[in-house]
């Protein structure tokens, strides 16, 4: 098999970013500035490194991926660091280099604790800010719906944590007795004349409010217009019903990772 | 005296009505292991607290089917009384407009009669418990359908065993919507994220029927919810409990 579109861009790094959230692990090779494959897996810690070491290896080789010359990573699952670490170095030959206290990121980070954020919400603040170079808010559709403030400076400010829409969806077919699963998808009509509509209307509906609502409130606090970009799973599904998402970005946290790459590269 | 029961899937709530006042009323976990003697003996004990009033009607509201059962049975073996469970057959005096009239719940129901008495207008209720159910109530007094979500608890439930690096926070609104550590990040997420659902289901609910509903919120977040929220108008705690009062009214006969 061959790379499959060809090495346009011969001669650039070649870099892998991994971005390992609470319930799927992202994988995005990037020849320079150019995203050429991504994968997505679960993320399960009772995985080993060589289960994972098969799963990419052969995922890269499918694809006929040229060598590998260097790994970023951001992890908000601590158990999963480690099978990355020996992953990367056994399966691929190179150290990765993982997002956190000591990495150079280039924001300011105005958090009580700058450690205590997570990985990803600073690399999506990056990536997002590296786009607009304006006041903006991130809102991340997955496992958690996390909303990030970035200032105008391009300072991280801050952040709201949710629930995601999907384990909140599962919570309530668990934990009420006559609710069932219903198809992810937007009813007709706001108010639901049978069970099912008044479900798919609540989760979409819902959550579609629930962001403009946090996104509105944070706006209104901060005296700002941000800018709003969306990524995360459910971010396609909510987009299109909500006021204030204007652009969703299936790979934000890639992108961040590449930034974050070659800023502490240029050392 | 008349015994009101409504069984949710997290609470049962007791409330007990001399006419229409609501006397006493209490909360016990809805386990759905619990014995019919197991109810009679802690019941038996909060009623001796209040001078064991005699019970002449029992009306009951059950999300959780094999708690109904339980329920049934404690009421006519310590109580004497065969309850009205509301279901269908069951006289509410409100034309329910649902695909399947059948598949509303109980719950659901009653609350929005409760509410159609107190306003007489076209109303929107929200109950906040487990789920986070929007009922709509037209001018003319019909059950018109509704939207069900997530409740904040289990929601929030489902963050800290999911997230792994996510962990339970008190319940409070925090000082400011964006959060400067992971504790107010995650009370502003639930406080400010839940009452944002509300308010903008409720507008996208009006603007569908084409007029400014009423809105009353009842369930056991609404309390926490309402000040952050510009839509909910009034909080009514008893408001499943009062409904049930009323159509045990309209079925009496009297």
């Amino acid at each position: 098999m061959i790379w499959s579109d060809g090495f346009t861009d011969m001669g650039a790094a070649v870099l892998l970013t991994i971005d390992v959230s609470n319930t799927q692990t992202v994988l995005g090779v990037y020849e320079g500035a150019v995203l050429r494959q991504h994968w997505r897996l679960q993320t399960h810690s009772g995985r080993t490194a060589d289960e994972y070491g098969v799963l990419v290896g052969n995922l890269l080789a499918g694809a006929g991926s040229p060598a590998i010359d260097g790994i970023a990573v951001a992890s908000s699952v601590p158990p999963m660091t480690q099978v990355i670490e020996t992953l990367c170095r056994t399966y691929i030959g190179v150290t990765p280099m993982f997002v956190g206290p000591g990495i150079r990121t280039g924001m300011p980070i105005l958090y009580d604790k700058p450690q205590e954020v997570s990985a990803d919400r600073i690399v999506n603040a990056i990536a997002a800010y590296e786009r607009t170079h304006d006041a903006t808010i991130i809102v991340d559709c997955s496992t958690a719906t996390i909303f990030d403030y970035v200032s105008e400076k391009g300072e991280y400010v801050g952040g709201v944590i949710a629930p995601g829409l999907g384990i909140a969806s599962d919570a309530l077919f668990e934990r009420a007795a006559k609710l069932y699963r219903v198809e992810l998808v937007k009813p007709k009509h706001v108010i639901g004349r049978n069970t099912v509509h008044a479900i798919q209307s609540g989760l979409v509906y819902g959550y579609v409010s629930l962001v403009d609502g946090l996104v509105t409130r944070i706006q209104k606090e901060n005296q700002v217009g941000a800018r709003v970009i969306a990524t995360g799973g459910f971010a396609p599904l909510l987009a299109p019903e909500s006021e204030t998402i204007e652009e969703v970005d299936e790979f934000l946290t890639l992108d961040g990772l590449r930034l974050i790459y070659e800023r502490n590269a240029q050392e | 005296m008349l015994l009101a029961i409504d069984v949710g899937n997290t609470h049962a709530v007791f409330g007990l009505y001399e006419g229409d006042a609501l006397r006493h009323h209490w909360r016990l976990e809805t386990d759905r292991g619990r014995t019919v003697d197991e109810y009679g003996v802690l019941l038996r004990n909060l009623f001796s607290g209040v001078g064991s009033p005699v019970i002449d009607g029992i009306t009951v509201s059950s999300v959780v089917p094999p708690a109904t059962q339980v329920i049934d049975g404690w009421c006519r073996m310590y109580l004497g009384v065969a309850p009205l469970i509301v279901g269908p057959g069951v006289r509410t005096g409100m034309p329910i407009l649902y695909d399947d009239p059948q598949q509303v719940g109980s719950d659901r129901v009653v609350n929005a009669i409760a509410a159609y008495e107190r306003t007489h207008d076209s109303t929107i209720v929200v109950d906040c418990g487990t789920a986070t159910k929007l009922e709509y109530v037209t001018r003319k007094g019909e059950y018109a359908g509704g939207v069900i979500a997530p409740g904040l608890g289990i929601a929030s439930d489902a963050l800290f065993e999911r997230a792994a690096r996510l962990y339970r926070v008190e319940l409070v609104r925090p000082k400011h919507v964006l959060g400067r550590n992971t504790v107010h990040a995650i009370q502003s997420g639930l406080v400010h994220g839940y009452a944002s659902l509300v308010d903008g289901l409720v507008a996208r609910m009006q603007k569908e029927i084409g007029m400014k509903a009423r809105v009353i919120a009842t369930g056991g977040f609404a309390a926490l919810l309402a000040p952050e929220s510009e839509s909910i108008e009034e909080v009514d705690e008893f408001l499943t409990l009062d409904g049930l009062r009323l159509v045990y009214a309209r079925n009496s006969g009297q």
